[in-house]
């Protein structure tokens, strides 16, 4: 996967703020997406391309269930979100419809990966490397799970 | 081998666990109008039915209106999510609550109440706060809409096993009116953060913890998720077995079933936790939120933070505090009680139960709202609207000048008509504070029903231990 980044330097980034809850009742998923992070970054979804990359903190995607969060993302063209850590539900939303992948980066390719860069993602190699800045970061690996969700391509898709 | 309570009820549940994987069995699905629709439809065009549809129970509560029931619902989206869960009842053939039934209310509000939530049970729910219900002893997770969809079809889910947390409170509170379960809960977030729980089921212990009453409890586990916890548990006791006792849905042997929990349902002596926190009830005062996350939260008699003295000298922290303070419109240093507020919100799954009502009554009794506040009462359920106006609480209220409405969600999510304005300040009983969760722009201050009364009468925060409460 290869895409550009959209980098928000902040920790706890909210369910709330990713979709916010009037728009809880659309049921378009491509109007949803019109409303991503728009509790956060009114502009998100005028600058987002499909297969960009959200860079952000700790803890995102806490608070509410809403599967509408990864979904809005998912269709605003985002294909991944490289965080220092994630909130559970959110991960498991994001993978168990195959919206997006949810990936775990450590402290320092958080801080090197600036906005706009160009990275290429390869989970197989559990990689990531910045092409604008020609560096390679590691990232951490899926639980046992988690990772066969993601390969199967969706909980309805898993045969244990 | 001494196990933990959550270690009991998970292992008692396993279908299948292999590779770090655990097919788990459910005993109660709770489903509402928000997080439901795609699940129906994806059974619908798989060729599924509902494999346990006496397990499962819906109501709805997000988007109602908490106004007059006689009248049409105007949002058309809203009342479009409404007709379709009906429809998706009516189809499946689940037991439903609709708007116009007297068990109608919040999901986490009308499990207990209707002895649906039990002790030892697993418990379900397309929703965060299904951690509520843990109060009982029961395991109780919040999912997705893809999970829904799964447990609609195959009653099971998989899971990774979470890691267990102590959380330990001990002692006794100094002044159990005025600092009060949801005190408790803020303290321990604002001490442990709010991913402090990620990845575990909590254990609440202790002195503490055992002296609060069933509804009290529900407050602790209900905001075991604005910690990052998966679940949160209270082990049952006496005062579990009696609440629970002649409910509508309760079992008709619920003397053995007693029996059964009271023997099996609580932690073994040298079981251990993966993690652990204590905390002491003696020095815990009324909370209230000043930020942007329920961890963002101070004593009534302290003062909002100067963002280079927050979060421990950590620099992502200190940004945090900064553009949290920014959203709120508060200076630093400035005292809590010189937070002048607008709007006051007594009600959501967290406290809006008869107790937190008659608790916000006595303070309110006789006395009028400030002029510059709008305040509002928003019973849990019907069942609490009802036993309410027989204790003559809607009374009280309605003379002070609180609107006093019909069971929901109501304003703790911005999603139906109850929403703050932009720039509107709300002293709010619910559970987050996140930026435009009560409506674009609004801010949100996180209080227990004690406090959020008093703010009402005041137009400002005031510290609740130095009303008579008695």
């Amino acid at each position: 996967m290869k895409g550009s980044v959209i980098k928000y330097e902040r920790d706890n980034i909210d369910t709330d703020v990713i979709l916010p809850g009037p728009y809880l009742k659309i049921h378009d998923y491509a109007e949803l997406a019109t409303h991503a992070m728009e509790g956060l970054d009114k502009d998100f979804h005028k600058r987002v391309k499909p297969g960009d990359f959200i860079v952000a903190g700790k803890n995102f995607g806490c608070g509410s269930s809403r599967e509408h969060a990864p979904i809005a993302l998912s269709y605003s063209g985002i294909k991944a979100v490289l965080a220092l850590s994630f909130a559970r539900i959110f991960y498991r939303n994001a993978v168990d419809g195959a919206f997006l992948l949810p990936i775990e980066i450590d402290e320092d390719a958080y801080k090197d990966i600036s906005d706009s860069d160009s990275l290429e993602v390869d989970i197989s190699k559990n990689e990531i490397q910045n092409l604008t800045k020609n560096k390679i970061y590691k990232i951490k690996p899926f639980p046992e799970l988690i990772g066969k969700i993601i390969e199967a391509g969706g909980l309805f898709n898993y045969k244990p | 081998m001494s196990k933990t309570l959550f270690e009991k009820i998970w292992d008692s549940h396993i279908v299948v666990q292999e590779d770090g994987r655990s097919l788990l069995y459910v005993d109660r699905h709770l489903v509402h109008e928000v997080t439901s629709p795609q699940a129906f439809e994806g059974l619908r065009l798989n060729g599924r039915q509902v494999r346990r549809t006496d397990l499962t129970f819906a109501t709805m509560d997000h988007n109602v209106p908490t106004s007059d029931r006689s009248l049409p619902i105007l949002d058309q989206t809203s009342s479009m999510q409404i007709k379709t869960l009906e429809k998706n009842c009516k189809e499946f053939g689940i037991t439903l609550f609709d708007i116009n039934s007297p068990n109608q209310g919040i999901v986490h509000v009308i499990g207990s109440e209707l002895g649906i939530t039990l002790p030892g049970t697993t418990i379900v729910c397309g929703d965060s706060h299904t951690s509520t219900h843990g109060a009982f002893g029961a395991l109780a997770f919040g999912i997705g809409t893809s999970d829904v969809e799964h447990v609609l079809a195959t009653q099971c889910i998989m899971m990774e096993k979470p890691k267990t947390f102590e959380i330990k409170i001990q002692g006794k509170r100094k002044n159990p009116h005025a600092v009060t379960a949801k005190d408790i809960i803020l303290s321990i977030i604002r001490k442990i953060g709010t991913a402090g729980g990620t990845g575990t089921v909590i254990e609440y212990r202790g002195e503490a913890i055992s002296d609060l009453t069933m509804e009290q409890r529900m407050t602790i586990c209900n905001m075991s998720i604005e910690a990052g916890a998966r679940a949160g548990l209270i082990a049952p006791d006496e005062k579990t077995f009696q609440y629970l006792k002649g409910r509508k849905y309760s079992p008709e042997n619920y003397d053995e079933c007693v029996d059964d929990w009271r023997e099996n349902l609580k932690t073994d002596s040298g079981a251990k936790f993966d993690k652990s926190f204590t905390l002491g009830a003696e020095n815990i005062a009324p909370q209230v939120s000043w930020g942007t996350n329920p961890a963002m939260t101070t004593d009534v008699t302290g003062n909002v933070p100067f963002p280079d003295e927050y979060g421990k000298g950590n620099p992502e922290e200190q940004k945090g505090a900064q553009k949290a303070l920014q959203y709120m419109a508060l200076t630093p240093g400035m005292a809590i009680t010189d937070i002048a507020i607008d709007r006051v919100f007594i009600g959501s799954c967290t406290n809006s139960r008869l107790e937190d009502l008659m608790e916000a009554a006595k303070v309110v009794k006789g006395k009028k709202v400030s002029a510059k506040v709008r305040a509002m009462v928003v019973p849990g359920s019907q069942l609490v609207k009802k036993n309410a106006e027989q204790l003559g609480l809607d009374k009280i209220f309605k003379d002070a000048g609180f609107e006093w409405r019909e069971s929901g969600c109501s304003m703790c999510l911005g999603m139906n008509p109850d929403i703050l304005s932009a720039g509107e300040r709300c002293a709010s009983t619910s559970n987050r504070n996140f930026e435009g969760r009560q409506g674009t722009g609004g801010r949100t201050h996180l209080v227990s029903p004690v406090m959020a009364a008093a703010a009402a009468i005041h137009g400002h925060f005031v510290d609740v231990r130095e009303l008579d409460l008695n």
